[in-house]
């Protein structure tokens, strides 16, 4: 290899190693990222463990390390400042640990009571909350319909609110004292007790100090979408075709007279059309009689414009299913209303620190 | 010969449909009033005979028979009667649902002058019946022809033809009909010197198996 194809290879491999070490980070575990700072801790180096774990804590917070894993080098970082006799740094390292996670509780095995209770003392005097809600969830409106755990560094008071986007209030959850947790429910509905006219709100939760001081904000906003089934469609009134004539038309009345008149004269002309035209006439007039008067009765009977019973009960059962049909709609629809549910997302928390004086 | 071949060509032309149906035996029973007139004075008669008729039918296809007797008395206050028995073996198809052609043999006898008559028409007929009055009241009309015709009297026959003009009333559910109708039969021999008509009225009560 020339002397430049080797240079060329030295700067691939710088280049890998600069561009490759950010991720190489974040898939590390917490033992390997921190080991050296708590394997100099451990060798009571703590200028040395402080200042790599310090350096360690820059790189995973800019990666996006997980809580515990940064909470495991805080403590780490928090005992070895202590150790070098920097108590108040010490102080702010285990009161930003107390922030990231308040369920924290350093090991007693692990670390002396000069770190425990340190930590424990900075604990009770950070006022900090982390909130718990689904991160997908659908839920039916009402009582218990979603519940929100929150739980607290110290006891303190919280104010739990949803919030519009603005920040104009939107519904008073909860107000009141916290140990250690809490549930709180949203029934998912307003002030008013009406579905969320929104599409996003904020939950927030206010710790406050014993003397009522604003202590820390945690905000999670939380999608909102209302999932309304679809209501079925009316059902199409019987067309007119489906319908039956009410009335006779005059289509029966004149066949039957027709046909009456037609067969009598038939009758009256058969001998002269068989060529028999000395018949006595007495006899065949009669039977032209009788065929003449049954299509008289015939007509009377299927006259026009008489009412029709049965196509009248037939189409009253016509209209009368599809009456019901509209009641059997009418019903599903109404409950289909009712049946609204909420499907709600929740963002990543935010912390707001008040400002000190 | 040609009736037996328009027969054979009905059937033919109803095979196919033939195998798929059933049979759907009717039978009827009438009184007829019956008359039979001619030119001579003393060849006119009248009486009451009886009419049973059978019909089976097969699709579009149908054979009927009927046989007729009765006793007819001489007219204008003479004594004397005979005996007419008449007799048909026809088989029809039914070409339209209300238009039925039929053929087959008609035998008439009877004894006006102490020697028996006998006839026997080679007949072609043809029926129309439809509804009129509902589905109630069925009007029929029914004309025929004879293509031939053998006579024992001294005349050579010329021609014969006639009809018949009724309607037949169904009762809703049942299987049972009245009848009421006009026929009349008109036979012409020698040329138009003698004329033989028989009609009469027909009175009677059917059963159809459906």
């Amino acid at each position: 290899m020339t002397r430049g194809g080797r240079r060329l290879v030295w700067l691939g491999g710088l280049a890998w190693a600069l561009g490759g070490a950010p991720r190489g980070i974040s898939a590390q575990s917490s033992d390997s990222l921190f080991a050296t700072g708590m394997r100099a801790y451990k060798d009571l180096e703590f200028d040395l463990a402080a200042s790599l774990l310090r350096r360690d804590l820059a790189k995973v917070t800019v990666a996006g390390a997980p809580i515990a894993a940064r909470a495991e080098g805080l403590v780490y970082l928090g005992a070895a400042d202590l150790f070098r006799g920097r108590r108040d740094s010490a102080a702010a390292v285990f009161r930003r640990l107390v922030m990231l996670d308040p369920r924290y509780r350093p090991s007693q095995l692990v670390f002396p009571p000069e770190v425990t209770s340190l930590f424990d003392g900075v604990r009770l005097q950070t006022k900090t909350v982390t909130v718990e809600v689904p991160r997908d969830t659908t839920i039916v409106p009402g009582p218990g319909a979603l519940g929100i755990r929150i739980i607290a560094s110290s006891f303190q008071t919280v104010d739990v609110t949803l919030r519009y986007e603005d920040g104009a209030p939107f519904r008073a959850l909860y107000a009141g004292p916290i140990g250690d947790s809490l549930n709180v429910q949203w029934d998912a509905l307003d002030a008013a007790g009406a579905l969320p006219p929104v599409n996003r709100v904020l939950l927030r939760v206010a710790s406050r100090a014993p003397t009522g001081e604003l202590a820390g904000i945690v905000q999670i906003p939380l999608d909102v979408q209302l999932l309304r089934p679809d209501t079925l469609p009316w059902p199409a009134p019987p067309t007119s075709s489906e319908y039956l004539p009410e009335r006779a038309k005059g289509g029966p009345a004149g066949r039957a007279l027709l046909g009456g008149v037609f067969l009598s004269g038939a009758v009256a002309a058969l001998p002269a059309v068989v060529g028999g035209s000395d018949t006595p006439s007495g006899p065949r007039i009669a039977v032209a009689g009788t065929i003449g008067l049954a299509g008289l009765v015939g007509f009377v009977l299927h006259r026009p414009g008489r009412p029709l019973p049965a196509n009248v009960r037939a189409n009253q059962a016509l209209r009368d299913a599809w009456q019901r049909r509209i009641a059997t709609t009418t019903a599903d629809n109404a409950l289909r209303r009712r049946d609204v549910r909420v499907t709600l997302r929740s963002g990543a928390p935010t912390a707001i620190q008040p400002r000190g004086p | 010969m040609r009736l037996p071949l328009l027969a054979l060509a009905a059937a033919a032309v109803t095979t196919g449909e033939v195998r798929a149906q059933a049979l759907h035996p009717a039978g009827s029973a009438a009184l007829v009033t019956a008359r039979v007139r001619s030119q001579r004075p003393d060849y006119q008669f009248t009486g009451s005979a009886f009419l049973g008729q059978g019909t089976l039918t097969l699709g579009r296809l149908h054979l009927s028979a009927s046989y007729l007797q009765g006793t007819l008395n001489r007219d204008g206050g003479a004594t004397g009667s005979t005996d007419l028995v008449e007799g048909t073996v026809l088989l029809g198809v039914r070409t339209l649902d209300w238009l039925t052609f039929e053929a087959g043999p008609h035998a008439r006898a009877y004894t006006p002058t102490g020697s028996t008559q006998r006839w026997l028409f080679w007949e072609l007929r043809a029926r129309a019946a439809t509804p009129f009055v509902g589905s109630a009241a069925r009007g029929y009309v029914e004309l025929w022809r004879a293509v031939a015709a053998d006579a024992n009297v001294p005349e050579p026959f010329d021609h014969a033809q006639g009809g018949e003009v009724g309607m037949i009333l169904r009762l809703a559910r049942a299987p049972l009909s009245a009848r009421v109708g006009y026929r009349i039969d008109h036979a012409v021999l020698g040329g138009g010197t003698r004329l033989e008509t028989v009609d009469g009225v027909v009175i009677g009560v059917g059963l159809a198996w459906r």
